[in-house]
């Protein structure tokens, strides 16, 4: 129980919705944190029981919880997820991944298939760099100008994000001040995720899915290309693949009520 | 912790040094440093008056043997003065009441 | 939407002192349009999907572009580096479709001539009249000289972040160092000695410096053994080079003749030959002595001698606590020739020889500091804990040492052999 308790508080769980309902886990990506589902959250907290959470290194979790070893392999985020589905004792949810977070959702489905029962796939990538046979978009040196980008922003971020991040209960009006806060995390957890996430390769552990799952790409999707859509869809049998007419990588902020709804009848056809 | 205080005289014996303050790992350097630079004619007296010592470790007693093989190597001697009680002990202890000569004070110290 | 400047109030109006005619001429020729094309700033306006629909001279012009090829062909994105668009997908497009604005995000750019411009950029979404998002307005701002002070900034503190780690590290190394010497100094293990316990307790007061004090038990021939403790004045790696050198002469030294005054004769010889002259007279006490266990009576025979060093103690088992005085034992190493005293006693089952350096009894208590704990107390406090074993005996004296705190800045050497207490004859003395 103690150790439930733990990862609640390290991982910021929330738990909102339909007490009743069968488990919907919404689990964000790389470069924001549990806000990114504010437009998703109500269309399905009438019918069901909603669990929110940011991994270590994100949001409002526990920075003190980090550890750069365990997050260099997104079987470290992997974790984090079965953490929460031990700590929250939940059996057959349905886990949402947006982006890096969908193929999180697979590797943990693997090591506790009794505690995830349907897959929601939301821009997912297996793999952001080409290789041979295989388009995923990206070059290796695409990845290293992402890793400046986020330098070169977080410079003007860390000094004064620090105290927002680690919750300083001294500067309380840093919060309201900054408007950038959602997805300010700490610059060195944050280069550990992004390079977790875009030299990860799991093409191979789409084929451990078995349970029913729903792919969800945009027409336009720089960060997951319509290929990488198909090429996850071809890659688990059963699964369905809907294309949402949206732009970006964000399709529950861009486009939610598409999006909430192609959740929503994946989720009833589940009964 | 007080500072050491070292006062230099001169006595018809030979020079006359008045230690004041603290004999510790700090400060005892400033001793043996002084010491170092004393010129002592052979045959004459350095004397150590520890009148006003506060406070002597294992550094000090360094300090004290240093000025010893300094007055030795120059074929003169060293006298002790108003060893304050526990340093005397110590002195005791470390069996160095044999090898210094000690004094009840200056006065006695320079006394020819 | 256009007005000319002319139309607006005359803000200098005909005062003394207003601006001349002909600088005032310049002001006018201004228009809102003028300003929006060629404003010191790049400005954007897309639709919510990113489509550029409305793109300002100063813009195009840094990136190299014709207003024909970007206008409802290309969306913001489409002008980034691909690093720049990560950083759009993953943080900026969620956090302004979040906030409705966003400001001072430092991206690339991509110029026509496959060039790269730094830019802050800052967005706010335009909405209709029932709130809902129409489209983008963005202005970018040419951070060129900024990326590079950052990119200064940003070195310095890897180069400063680096030096910290190295420094860190070689820190950690030191003090590892340091322990591998200290250890170096002081026995694994102690040999059995038979109808005798023996325990040690080694106290390092700063994992920087290298303690000055030293013990030893070792077997000396058939039925006697040596032992010695004691403590080098000065710390650091001139002490603990004097240290070894004290422990090494011990040991041969004892090998020779084990009697404790030619043990001690030899060491003050060499350690006063070794650094008389050098300009840094270096110099020890210690107690070296033996035992003789005898079988038949169970008790066992003390010889030691001192030179300089705290006097041993004797605790019986009855509660008392005998020292073994050796008045006049010199320091060691100070003069050419020096005069060590010895003593004897004999240990009774439950009696033990307890061993300390200065730094026990140099500790410094009370709440101020101020008072040093004492050879009284030290006699008063093994006195309390007579007749236990000497594993416990050097416990109780570790609870002790650690009550201390940082009144104990002193390292300290504890070493205890005693008999065992005679478990038929509880009451044997």
């Amino acid at each position: 129980m103690d150790m439930g308790k733990d990862t609640v508080r390290r991982n910021n769980v929330t738990v909102t919705g339909n007490p009743e309902g069968r488990t919907v886990v919404l689990a964000h990506g790389f470069g924001c944190d549990q806000n990114m589902w504010r437009l998703t959250v109500p269309a399905l907290s009438d019918d069901y029981r909603v669990v929110l959470f940011d991994y270590v290194g994100s949001g409002r979790s526990d920075p003190s919880a980090f550890s750069e070893q365990r997050y260099a392999s997104l079987d470290g985020y992997a974790q984090d997820v079965v953490d929460v589905c031990e700590a929250l004792d939940l059996t057959d949810a349905v886990f949402v991944g947006h982006s890096v977070s969908a193929m999180t959702g697979v590797l943990a489905a693997a090591r506790v298939p009794e505690r995830i029962g349907a897959l929601v796939m939301i821009g997912p990538s297996p793999r952001y760099i080409d290789d041979e046979g295989y388009r995923g978009g990206f070059s290796a040196a695409d990845i290293d100008e992402l890793l400046d980008s986020l330098e070169s922003n977080y410079l003007g971020w860390s000094a004064v994000m620090a105290p927002v991040i680690m919750g300083n209960p001294e500067r309380p009006e840093l919060g309201d001040e900054l408007k950038n806060s959602f997805c300010a995390t700490d610059p060195d957890m944050a280069r550990v995720f992004a390079r977790t996430t875009f030299l990860s390769d799991s093409r191979d552990d789409l084929k451990t899915v078995s349970v029913p799952t729903l792919v969800l790409e945009c027409t336009q999707d720089v960060i997951a290309p319509r290929e990488v859509g198909a090429f996850v869809h071809r890659s688990i049998p059963g699964s369905t693949l809907v294309t949402l007419e949206a732009t970006g990588h964000c399709p529950h902020l861009s486009a939610p009520e598409a999006t909430n709804a192609a959740i929503r009848s994946f989720l009833a056809a589940l009964r | 912790m007080s500072p050491l205080k070292i006062v230099t005289r001169d006595a018809t014996t030979g020079p006359v040094l008045e230690v004041v303050g603290d004999l510790d790992f700090a400060h005892a350097p400033a001793l043996r440093e002084r010491i170092s630079t004393l010129v002592v004619p052979p045959g004459r007296r350095l004397v150590l008056d520890l009148g006003g010592l506060e406070f002597c470790d294992s550094s000090g007693i360094t300090a004290l043997i240093a000025a010893h093989s300094h007055a030795q190597a120059a074929r003169a001697e060293v006298v002790l003065a108003s060893v304050p009680a526990n340093t005397l002990r110590i002195l005791q202890m470390v069996g160095l009441d044999q090898v210094f000569t000690v004094q009840p004070d200056s006065d006695a110290a320079t006394r020819t | 939407m256009m007005c000319s400047a002319g139309e607006r109030p005359d803000p200098y109006d005909a005062e003394d002192g207003g601006v001349p005619p002909a600088a005032f001429a310049s002001l006018l020729e201004d228009s809102v349009e003028e300003l929006y094309e060629n404003a010191p700033c790049g400005y954007l306006s897309t639709l919510m999907d990113g489509t550029v629909a409305k793109i300002n001279a100063t813009l195009l012009t840094w990136l190299g572009l014709r207003r024909e090829d970007v206008v409802g062909r290309m969306r913001f994105s489409d002008l980034l580096s691909v690093g720049g668009k990560l950083y759009h997908e993953t943080h900026f497009a969620p956090l302004l479709r979040m906030q409705g604005e966003i400001s001072g995000i430092a991206l690339e750019m991509r110029q026509a001539g496959g060039g790269r411009i730094s830019v802050l950029v800052s967005s706010v979404v335009k909405r209709g009249t029932t709130g809902e998002p129409l489209l983008i307005r963005t202005t970018v701002f040419d951070a060129s000289d900024r990326r590079a002070y950052e990119e200064e900034l940003l070195r310095g503190r890897r180069v400063a972040d680096e030096a910290r780690r190295q420094a860190e590290a070689d820190r950690a190394r030191l003090q590892q160092a340091l322990a591998v010497l200290q250890q170096s100094l002081l026995p694994d293990t102690l040999p059995p000695i038979p109808g005798v316990e023996a325990a040690t307790h080694y106290h390092t007061a700063s994992s920087d410096q290298v303690g000055g004090d030293f013990y030893d038990v070792f077997p000396v021939d058939g039925k006697r053994f040596g032992f010695f403790l004691g403590d080098v004045c000065g710390k650091g790696p001139e002490a603990a080079a004097v240290t070894s050198l004290t422990r090494y002469t011990l040991r041969a030294a004892a090998v020779h003749d084990p009697d404790p005054v030619a043990a001690l004769t030899t060491l003050n010889k060499v350690l006063h030959q070794r650094y008389t002259g050098s300009g840094d007279p270096r110099f020890c006490t210690a107690v070296f002595g033996t035992l003789e266990p005898d079988a038949a009576t169970g008790r066992v025979g003390v010889h030691l001698g001192s030179g300089g060093h705290p006097p041993a103690l004797v605790v019986r088992a009855d509660g008392t606590v005998d020292p073994l005085h050796t008045p006049g034992g010199l320091l060691v190493g100070v003069l050419p020739t020096a005069r060590f005293v010895t003593t004897t006693a004999v240990l009774a089952p439950g009696d033990t020889l307890v061993l300390h350096t200065d730094g026990l009894t140099e500790a410094r208590t009370g709440s101020d500091r101020t008072s040093l704990f004492g050879e009284d107390a030290l006699r008063d406090f093994l006195a309390a804990h007579a007749g236990r074993s000497p594993g416990d005996l050097i416990g109780a004296l570790i609870t002790l040492l650690d009550g201390f705190g940082d009144g104990l800045d002193d390292d300290t050497a504890l070493l205890a052999l005693g008999v065992p207490a005679d478990r038929t004859t509880p009451d044997a003395r």
